[in-house]
């Protein structure tokens, strides 16, 4: 299951605090890449649900580790200074950032989008990956 | 040397006609008037004697085709009559039967079959094209109400190989209902359609029973090198054939269920059962009371409540209670 040219799924339902309308769902990694996956809930507090962009120094970072994994690229949210508007406050949004890859073993990583994030920032941090619950992904 | 298209395009003219048998023996007239049916050319009698000695030919150069003038019949026959220059022995009676079939795979191509199936079709088209009048081709003479573009479909293909070949899928899940992401490990069985939407039924890891996923509530389908977990046939059978739609309303266990219908509803149901267990009793002015032996589901809620006050729900009670609810 370590093996770095296995693609490797890790699904985590990690809902953001204290804004429970973000959710990591997954990350994916293998030797080219590393995927996080997120859930996006529009809620009433916006006008039509607001909108959404992420910024292009998000980067991921793995504890014990001095590397900054800064992002890639992303689908389905755009990069700031660009958004992406809801049409209505029931809307949603999945979507998924790419760094490069990171060690394909036991880690607890970051995800930082601002250094002195508010609420709304899409900040994660101490999120456990624990390859025993990885499950091999077949190339399709 | 090889064949140029416009002669191809005359040899398969050719080749139709000699199969088929509600015209056989076709003369080098009718031979020219096919041409020009078919193709829109006008053609010379040098050049069709030219075209069948080139099919005459041994492959490469031609088909080897067992072309005979018949002096009895005064025209053209295949000796061998199951020969065919496409290499497929198709008559004009199988060509009928792909041209009907072809046209219902075509009428409801555009959503219910992916686009896989689309291509073959299209093959399997082009490859009849000739043996079609420009009307026969455009005409369309079934319409159904397959929808284009509908979210999810992109994912048809993997589900269908997942079902297929047994294994397993994660994908992301959002729930329109409760507005929430969920990832789901699922161990697909079968894909359904029901009013033009694609689900796929499977055993959910996360749920540790059979559900049912809108490929419109689908994202980023991944397929999983794991052990796959079957379900049993009696399981996914009475989930399959007990439900009026595809999402049983929670923990509904198969029972009778009772509606009473006005006289106009009646003839619906009497006319298409909705699910072989429905039986009815009519009343003398033409009213009916109908029950079935169903799971209770969304669909059929909707179903009853898209007829107003002309049906109305007698039993079960948590039924008449969740239409209540879904009324108000």
């Amino acid at each position: 299951m370590k093996n770095r040219n296995k693609t490797l799924l890790l699904p985590l339902n990690i809902v953001r605090t204290p804004n429970s309308n973000l959710v990591l769902l997954r990350a994916v990694l293998n030797k080219e890449f590393t995927r996080i996956d997120f859930g996006y809930i529009a809620i009433d507090y916006y006008v039509r649900g607001g909108w959404i962009r992420i910024s292009s120094e998000t980067y991921l970072r793995v504890k014990g580790e001095q590397i900054k994994y800064v992002l890639t690229h992303a689908e389905n949210i755009p990069i700031a200074p660009e958004v992406h508007h809801f049409e209505s406050t029931k809307d949603w949004q999945y979507f998924s950032l790419f760094f490069p890859p990171i060690p394909q073993h036991d880690c607890v990583i970051d995800i930082i989008e601002e250094e002195n994030p508010d609420d709304n920032d899409f900040n994660y941090y101490g999120i456990q990956l624990d390859m025993s619950a990885a499950e091999e992904v077949i190339q399709h | 040397m090889p064949i140029n298209k416009k002669a191809y395009r005359r040899y398969k003219v050719i080749d139709a006609c000699l199969r088929n048998k509600m015209r056989p023996f076709p003369t080098i007239q009718d031979l020219i008037d096919a041409m020009e049916e078919k193709l829109d050319v006008n053609t010379t009698v040098d050049t069709i004697q030219k075209d069948i000695a080139a099919m005459k030919l041994p492959s490469p150069d031609g088909f080897d085709a067992p072309i005979k003038f018949n002096r009895s019949k005064m025209g053209y026959e295949y000796t061998d009559p199951d020969f065919a220059i496409s290499g497929v022995s198709l008559n004009s009676i199988d060509i009928d039967a792909i041209k009907e079939a072809i046209d219902i795979i075509n009428s409801i191509g555009g959503s219910r079959v992916s686009e896989k199936f689309s291509h073959a079709v299209e093959k399997m088209l082009s490859s009849v094209r000739e043996d079609l009048s420009p009307q026969a081709r455009d005409r369309k003479i079934i319409q159904t109400d397959a929808i284009t573009d509908a979210r999810g479909f992109e994912h048809f293909d993997l589900f269908f190989s997942a079902c297929r070949e047994r294994i397993p899928v994660n994908f992301v899940h959002y729930s329109y209902s409760k507005r929430k992401f969920k990832t789901i490990t699922l161990h697909p069985v079968v894909l359904k359609e029901f009013e033009n939407r694609w689900y796929v039924i499977g055993h959910s890891e996360t749920h540790d029973q059979l559900r049912t996923f809108g490929f419109d509530r689908i994202y980023g389908p991944e397929i999983l090198r794991k052990t796959f977990i079957e379900t049993p046939a009696h399981v996914s059978e009475s989930y399959l054939n007990d439900v009026y739609g595809v999402f049983p309303l929670r923990d509904g266990e198969r029972e009778q269920i009772i509606i009473h219908t006005s006289p106009l509803i009646t003839n619906y149901f009497r006319a298409q059962k909705i699910h072989p267990s429905q039986h009815i009793q009519i009343n003398k002015y033409g009213d009916a009371l109908i029950s079935f032996e169903l799971i209770p589901s969304m669909e059929l809620a909707r179903l009853f409540i898209s007829y107003g006050n002309q049906l109305k729900v007698k039993a079960p009670e948590r039924l008449v209670k969740f239409i209540e609810s879904y009324r108000s």
